[in-house]
């Protein structure tokens, strides 16, 4: 039978958010979000378990996965549950789109597609080993890597495998899917670039350290950070290193794109704003926590939780605000109109305005 | 205020540990009296093992340095490997650092790796030891699968991006996900005490060592401990074994001592401790547990290995005092209540400040309770150039 697949990771509407950082560009909420310190919280839900990782919007209705292993779906303007999803093993993974499917990786080595409108489960595909990583939806092919050390590519419709490739290290890096490349940091401290259609390794980068942090594409670079302090600028087609920039600590962070500029944040408490032709510096931020989560862009903002949370102004890296609440690891805000979502690691959902 | 501090006090931690029973940072209006009876509940009837601590080796304590080993506050992957493997030979006095590992671990074992990741990731536990580490224990015929690393708090190892840097295969797991998860605990194994009239007054075994690990190799840290004076092998296992231990602080006072020694003396904690890999690459002179701020943190490059963990965490507390005494520190052993602050910053910035008096005496007290040799004279203290 064939099914159709509507296209993924692209936001219907201004405020949808179907993927880590928005979209597969990893935009985040350019253009449209305002700057101001929000007034307080609209509401607040408890999931009952840690929130490590970061919450997706679609169609007025917010997804969130909490460590205990649960997929909550949250009406946006009640702030209530309208079904859970419970599944096998514990959950660190941010939930992706793909059509009417919830997907996202459980540490019982499976990912999980979810039903959107009923919380049933559609298919499951199994691991080796646990998947923190976002699975990523492109052309009805969903990527993700696992800590089994391989990378699977599986039908968005079926859960069929398609191809598998294995890598040399644990994989907790989201990939970035490109139109015929995929993307991915590893433990084994190298950079890969993936043919999206056969899992063919094209190229492989070496760092000095095992890689956490999720690439993000700016022109013909990716960019990317590594455990051994460095941030990366590497030619999408050869993985030649353009430049690299040199932070204080590990970066598990995940850099946010806004044209010319890229931020990221390292464990040494700073933000970098970084020019992403040359790697210069324009602004350096510390945020007196170190930073783990992914930074991403409002309008004129880049907003960051770590231990609480920051905005701040992306021409200069001036805090415009702050919140102290939503410490996180690897939660990254979604900004919606005038509302952001949030969620901690103290369990907590909140919608702030 | 660090990271961990906000996430503990911030977010998380306050509000649990009150549930837990006890805010440590909640002043006590007045000095406890004296050490309150403390019931020890292990398992009944546990044949001790020979290889328990002090383990095989009683009092030796074998210090490998290399200057080179951590540059610009990298770790070098190779350094580290001869350094284990020389500190490995001489510990043990074999030929081979196989054979040195073949003591400790048998191919049909559970290995617990312990570590630190708390102070993470300023200092903790270096996955370049570890890795050196799991790659021994993987020699002396131990499946990857068979090895598990491990801590109390899940949320801790993540900051140290564990997961992501050690090898394919090792379990990597937190004994609980949030402060207020007692699920991870054995119910029937525990140390009870009241110390400052706290609600609950029971602190349970986690099962990962009560009934998964068979070995438990443990790698803490070099830190001084704004309570327990040092944080080295003795509470690296005591207090990331047990479950609800803030409650044994109020500000300023600790009753570090003697908890960490008795914890320490619960079977079968006890007999699985077999081996003590002190990661010196970083030393925390001031800040400690947890502090970020590398003012305090100088980069030696030493590993510590013992199976004696009160001899090592004695010459422990003789570095972290001699750099303290070089920086113009008070000493560990201070107790001036005009040294005493409540505030948080304040500590974290100068070394003269502190929140609680700090109890370094309780590795001395362990060494009472037969966990080792704590008299600097009797221990045999080898410093060895890599």
């Amino acid at each position: 039978m064939m099914m159709t697949i509507k296209e993924t990771a692209k936001p219907k509407t201004p405020d949808d958010w179907p993927t880590l950082l928005k979209d597969n560009a990893r935009t985040g909420g350019q253009g449209q979000h305002p700057a101001r310190s929000p007034e307080g919280a609209v509401w607040r839900l408890r999931t009952g378990s840690s929130v490590r990782s970061a919450p997706i919007l679609d169609d007025g209705v917010l997804y969130v996965t909490s460590v205990n292993g649960v997929l909550h779906a949250i009406d946006v303007v009640t702030g209530t549950s309208k079904w859970k999803f419970q599944a096998a093993g514990q959950v660190h993974s941010t939930p992706s789109l793909s059509g009417d499917r919830i997907l996202f990786g459980c540490d019982d080595g499976k990912v999980y597609a979810v039903d959107r409108h009923a919380g049933s489960k559609l298919w499951e595909a199994p691991t080796e080993a646990e998947v923190w990583a976002s699975p990523v939806v492109r052309s009805g092919v969903v990527f993700f890597g696992s800590a089994d050390a391989r990378v699977y590519a599986v039908d968005a419709a079926s859960g069929r495998t398609r191809w598998v490739q294995e890598l040399a290290g644990r994989i907790y890096s989201t990939i970035y899917a490109a139109e015929h490349q995929l993307y991915v940091g590893c433990g084994d401290g190298k950079v890969y670039s993936l043919d999206a259609s056969s899992g063919k390794i094209l190229w492989s980068t070496l760092t000095g350290n095992g890689i956490d942090s999720s690439p993000a594409v700016a022109g013909d670079l990716v960019l990317i950070g590594s455990e051994d302090f460095w941030f990366y600028a590497l030619n999408t087609s050869t993985g030649e290193v353009r430049w690299k920039y040199e932070t204080g600590l590990g970066i598990a962070s995940s850099p946010a794109v806004s044209g010319d500029m890229a931020v990221i944040g390292s464990k040494d408490g700073f933000l970098y704003a970084l020019e992403t032709q040359t790697g210069r510096l324009r602004w350096k931020t510390g945020v007196g926590e170190v930073v783990t989560a992914p930074p991403v862009f409002g309008d004129g903002v880049v907003c960051i939780q770590a231990g609480g949370t920051f905005s701040l102004d992306s021409a200069t890296g001036n805090v415009v605000w702050r919140a102290a609440l939503a410490g996180a690891i690897q939660s990254v805000p979604v900004l919606a109109g005038d509302t952001i979502y949030l969620t901690s690691l103290s369990s907590e959902v909140y919608a702030l305005r | 205020m660090d990271r961990r501090t906000f996430v503990k006090a911030g977010c998380i931690g306050s509000a649990s540990l009150l549930m837990e029973g006890l805010n440590p940072m909640v002043r006590a209006d007045v000095p406890p009296a004296e050490v309150p009876p403390i019931e020890l509940h292990g398992l009944p009837d546990y044949k001790a093992s020979p290889l328990g601590m002090p383990g095989l080796f009683p009092g030796r304590v074998i210090e490998v340095r290399d200057p080179n080993a951590i540059v610009r506050n990298r770790i070098s992957q190779p350094i580290v490997r001869h350094m284990l493997e020389h500190a490995m030979t001489e510990l043990t006095g074999e030929k081979s650092a196989q054979a040195a590992w073949a003591k400790f671990v048998e191919p049909n074992d559970i290995v617990g790796i312990k570590i630190n990741p708390s102070g993470a990731p300023a200092c903790c536990s270096s996955p370049e030891i570890l890795r050196e580490i799991i790659g021994a224990v993987q020699s002396a015929g131990v499946p990857v699968r068979s090895i598990l690393i491990y801590d109390r708090y899940s949320y801790e190892m993540d900051i140290g991006s564990y997961q992501t840097l050690l090898p394919p295969g090792v379990r990597i797991v937190g004994i609980q996900d949030a402060f207020v998860d007692s699920s991870g605990y054995d119910p029937n194994l525990y140390c009870a005490a009241n110390f400052f009239g706290e609600w609950e007054t029971r602190s349970y075994m986690a099962n990962i060592v009560a009934q998964v690990v068979t070995k438990i190799i443990n790698v803490p840290t070099m830190k001084d401990h704004s309570a327990a004076g040092v944080t080295g092998a003795l509470k690296n296992l005591a207090y990331g074994t047990f479950n609800n231990v803030a409650r044994s602080h109020r500000a300023p006072y600790s009753f570090t001592n003697p908890l960490i020694g008795l914890m320490c003396t619960v079977e079968p904690l006890r007999s699985k401790a077999v081996l003590h890999i002190m990661d010196g690459m970083r030393q925390v002179w001031h800040g400690g547990p947890l502090t970020q701020v590398q003012d305090f943190i100088d980069q030696p490059g030493i590993l510590l290995v013992a199976t004696d963990p009160v001899a090592l965490d004695t010459i422990e507390l003789e570095a972290i005092e001699k750099k303290r005494v070089e920086r113009g520190a008070p000493s560990l052993w201070q107790h001036d209540a005009n040294s005493i602050t409540t505030n948080n910053d304040e500590f974290f910035h100068d070394a003269s400040k502190n929140l609680f008096f700090r109890q370094p005496g309780h590795i001395a007290a362990a060494g009472k309770l037969g966990l080792g040799v704590a008299d600097l004279k009797q221990i045999d203290h080898r410093p060895l150039l890599a």
